[in-house]
């Protein structure tokens, strides 16, 4: 009779045990979308504390064992790990979940630089960051697409697969100046940035010199970089001087296009022209008027 | 005699504390221990001064964080943190200020991979494999205690005296 009793004292026990196992059992779903309501299904009777800690979100409720527990969206709105840990009078049950990134609602564009002369290969860097609508990095490759629009001239687009939440390239300047309207898109998520593309070096630098009374004047032809673009006003174009008396330079601005000096200098002459790094031609004028 | 054998013991001991006073200081100022790789970065190289930078960097503001988080104040967190990071954590101190919580995170160290460096030098990405002990704290209750190991893609980005976090986010893989 005793060892009867034993026996039902031990089943009873395994029975409570596993009653109160599953009491505090806690099993929320593996993965979550960020931003989204979810329930979590407790087990048991009476009640019991509920916290919920995450990446921002921290916060405890009371809830009712044996009823499930309502995650609000706004609870789950950062990506990243979530703890949740059930405490009753059973005891503490805990578990993890990740929730991850929404689909992609924003981007964050980097475009360097914001000024390039023109033909540069790989001159401009582009850089996108793609962000669901909590600011959460999406991790799910996404296409993205770099597009360079210039007026009358031919678009360059490219297509980058991002990694870790990002997409990156390089692009080359195009061979026209002008303001360009430098794009990244994902969907229908467009962030638009300008890039002034300016004229290149001169190209062709040439001048015309002719004597005067009072010295020597010169004049460069209209002044482009090598694809034909005005190269701006206010570039330094540099005359040179050289004879027998030594050396005299004249900094002249480009003024529509042309830049024009009068040179002090009288006797045979060597004149040169140059813009920054670029040559122009040598004109040599004999020493009568 | 006895005083020359002694020599040699005495510089031994001496030698000792002094060999175990330095990881003691790092100890002390509870500064994480993190190592770091730059074999995968790209596609700018690692200049010199920022892969000295980055650990450094890095190291301290997991510390403000834990800090932050441990004693649930959100004006530490603005020296090592910018951006999304920043509003994040100032409002997950918040979020644990009107619960009544806090969490304790005791740092065992992070091993990182540098990843994507942006050819202007203006983003470097991070991926950090970082073990610790997680406790949160009720009141003055500990409620639960953790040991983890959880992968974080970090974004740092740099300012005129440092890297400052932007972006840390714990992935369930790289």
């Amino acid at each position: 009779m005793f060892k009867l009793l034993s026996w039902a004292l031990l089943i009873a026990t395994c029975f409570f045990a596993a009653y109160a196992a599953r009491a505090a059992e806690i099993h929320p779903p593996a993965g979550v979308i960020a931003g989204t309501a979810f329930t979590i299904p407790t087990a048991g009777a009476g009640k019991a504390t509920f916290y919920l800690v995450g990446p921002t979100y921290t916060g405890k409720r009371e809830v009712q064992l044996g009823q499930a527990i309502e995650v609000n969206a706004e609870e789950v709105r950062s990506a990243g790990q979530y703890t949740v840990v059930l405490r009753s009078s059973d005891g503490e049950a805990s578990a993890n979940f990740y929730v991850t990134a929404n689909q992609p609602a924003a981007l964050s564009f980097l475009a360097h630089p914001s000024r390039i002369p023109v033909s540069q290969p790989n001159g401009i860097i582009a850089v996108a960051f793609i962000f669901d609508k909590f600011h959460n990095l999406v991790f799910q490759p996404q296409d993205v697409t770099f597009r360079l629009a210039l007026q009358n001239a031919a678009l360059i687009s490219r297509s980058v697969r991002t990694r870790d939440g990002i997409a990156w390239t390089r692009m080359d300047s195009s061979r026209k100046a002008g303001n360009a309207q430098f794009t990244a898109s994902v969907g229908s998520i467009e962030e638009k940035r300008v890039i002034q593309q300016v004229a290149s070096d001169p190209c062709n630098l040439r001048m015309r010199v002719q004597r005067n009374p009072k010295g020597i004047s010169v004049e460069t032809d209209p002044i482009r970089d090598c694809t034909g673009n005005p190269v701006p006003d206010g570039t330094v174009v540099t005359f040179t001087a050289q004879n027998a008396n030594g050396k005299s330079t004249v900094d002249a601005p480009l003024k529509k296009g042309v830049a024009r000096a009068e040179l002090n200098a009288s006797g045979p002459t060597t004149i040169s022209v140059a813009s920054g790094v670029v040559m122009g031609n040598e004109v040599r004028l004999a020493g009568a008027k | 005699m006895t005083f020359l054998r002694v020599i040699p013991l005495f510089l031994l001991f001496s030698g000792f504390c002094v060999a175990a006073n330095v990881p003691a200081g790092d100890a002390a100022n509870g500064m994480p221990k993190v190592q770091i790789t730059y074999s995968k970065v790209g596609p700018r190289q690692i200049e010199d001064a920022t892969a000295r930078a980055i650990p450094r960097d890095y190291a301290s503001a997991w510390r403000t964080l834990a800090l932050a988080l441990e004693q649930n104040q959100t004006d530490l967190l603005d020296s090592y943190f910018v951006g999304t990071a920043l509003d994040k954590f100032v409002a997950a101190v918040e979020f644990q200020k009107s619960s009544g919580l806090r969490t304790r995170y005791i740092d065992h160290g992070h091993t990182v991979e540098a990843g994507f460096y942006s050819p202007d030098g203006g983003a470097l990405e991070l991926h950090d494999t970082a073990h610790m002990e997680i406790q949160i704290i009720d009141g003055g209750n500990l409620i639960h205690t953790e040991q983890v190991t959880l992968n974080y893609v970090a974004l740092m980005t740099p300012a005129a005296d440092r890297w400052n976090v932007r972006l840390l986010e714990s992935v369930p893989n790289f």
